[in-house]
């Protein structure tokens, strides 16, 4: 079931707007973790589960060491933290900037979490209140609502190929990439398949039979969602010149 | 007096096709019958219905001779939107025509199209999902349905248009035996109100529903006698 919280879902795409351009255009640390507190103070109010954004960011753990890592080898200046022979295994400057990487990537998913509390439906109603066209919108409710679906269909594939005594763990990756390869062509039919499928039932339902449509939905500002938008703008406006005046 | 569906003389060959799949096919359906379509998989049962409803020359390519005239006007002349009023179409998967995220909106995907006022939509959601005996499920998410219910709201999405007649493109064939119960007596429903119904069936336990049973062989209709081939 989707959670509803009471904000507007444009006053929660404003949200993640200005938190995920915020921490693209931040460059300093402690900025950044003043960031990534307030987004998560957000996401919390909204409604978003913040476990979530803990369990996805444990799958990058291997790609942030990574980054601090690589940062520090490539960076010629800095005090070194850990050498190894005449490798510079982790600097001071790398590691700086491999926390900045860190901190913008958990800001960002931690904002995308906001959108999780809001209906899909409700969101694509968004956008065309926006007056974004139809079908682009239409384009989207598509996609979200038909990618798990896709995604079960892969691994029904995956289990197929499986039955026929086909072990991916046990073959080596050239051949195990190779072996995915099958997946595609099952995919990519079942996929034209229901695409065509789905055009003809729209058709058949009067898509697109005049330039306008009606809506059975109609999304109303509240006064929550002017407080919140003038908020997250001043919020982006304060932010925004500290940081040009630190750097 | 017009009849709701009469098949003049028609023929259809896809592109790719050396042969014809359907061979001067003639058909009338009057007011209120069933009619149900049987044959052998392949035989061109869904080619025939794509011609009824006009997808066939309107969505799908192909050489089509003869014509359909759906209330005495052809296919050829009519356009998608006008003929969704006036001939509904559910199809096999209940999967691949569902694809709104609450029963309600995907009941308010055609009457929104259409132009149909808000509260005439909220009206129309109403009473279709009485019909259907479905109201229950109206904020419900389509896909967490059983197949026999999806297939209902697949027809309750149709019905929201209003049409008079409908064609069920083996609308069965995916669903339980309670869900083919289910449907059956819906069908029956729609018979009383008025509806013209074509049935196309694979499944001759199905044809017990029908007022006349029609076997597609060889590209033309003839009646049933009670084996397929």
């Amino acid at each position: 079931m989707w959670q509803t919280a009471a904000l507007d879902p444009r006053t929660k795409l404003i949200l993640v707007l200005t938190f995920s351009s915020l921490a693209v255009f931040i460059k300093n640390v402690y900025i950044l973790f003043i960031l990534l507190v307030v987004t998560l103070v957000a996401v919390r109010a909204i409604g978003g589960d913040l476990w979530s954004i803990f369990r996805k960011l444990q799958r990058f753990i291997t790609i942030f060491v990574a980054i601090i890592v690589i940062q520090s080898i490539f960076t010629a200046h800095g005090h070194v933290i850990l050498q190894i022979a005449q490798i510079r295994l982790l600097t001071d400057i790398g590691l700086l900037r491999g926390v900045q990487t860190i901190l913008r990537f958990f800001i960002v998913i931690a904002a995308a979490v906001i959108m999780t509390t809001a209906n899909p439906r409700d969101i694509i109603q968004g956008l065309i209140q926006w007056k974004i066209p139809y079908e682009l919108a239409f384009m989207v409710t598509i996609a979200i609502r038909f990618l798990p679906l896709l995604q079960e269909e892969a691994k029904d594939t995956l289990t197929a190929l499986q039955l026929r005594g086909v072990n991916l763990k046990k073959i080596p990756i050239f051949k195990r990439l190779k072996t995915y390869s099958y997946l595609l062509m099952p995919l990519l039919v079942s996929v034209l398949m229901k695409s065509r499928d789905l055009s003809v039932a729209m058709e058949m339902r009067a898509f697109r039979a005049f330039p306008q449509r009606t809506s059975l939905r109609e999304l109303h500002f509240r006064r929550a969602d002017y407080y919140v938008m003038l908020l997250s703008i001043l919020f982006f406006l304060m932010l925004l010149f500290t940081a040009i005046k630190i750097s | 007096m017009t009849l709701p569906i009469v098949v003049k003389d028609l023929s259809f060959q896809y592109e790719n096709d050396a042969t014809k799949i359907l061979r001067h096919l003639n058909l009338s359906v009057d007011k209120g019958e069933i009619v149900a379509i049987v044959g052998l998989s392949g035989i061109g049962k869904s080619t025939l219905c794509y011609c009824l409803s006009g997808i066939i020359p309107h969505v799908y390519g192909g050489i089509m001779e003869g014509e359909v005239l759906l209330n005495g006007k052809s296919t050829r002349d009519l356009t998608l939107p006008a003929i969704a009023t006036t001939l509904g179409i559910v199809f096999q998967n209940p999967d691949h025509q569902l694809f709104s995220f609450s029963v309600e909106d995907e009941i308010a995907f055609g009457p929104e199209n259409l132009c149909v006022p808000k509260e005439e939509i909220t009206r129309r959601i109403d009473e279709v999902l009485e019909k259907v005996g479905m109201k229950e499920f109206r904020h419900a998410n389509p896909h967490q349905l059983s197949g026999g219910q999806r297939q209902l709201i697949a027809l309750a999405a149709v019905l929201s248009l209003q049409p008079e007649i409908l064609i069920f493109d083996e609308a069965m064939s995916q669903i339980d035996i309670y869900g083919k119960k289910m449907v059956k007596e819906m069908i029956l429903r729609l018979q009383a109100e008025g509806k013209t119904i074509v049935m196309i069936e694979h499944d001759l336990e199905n044809l017990q529903i029908a007022d006349r049973v029609l076997v597609l062989k060889g590209g033309k209709l003839e009646p049933f006698t009670g084996t397929l081939s």
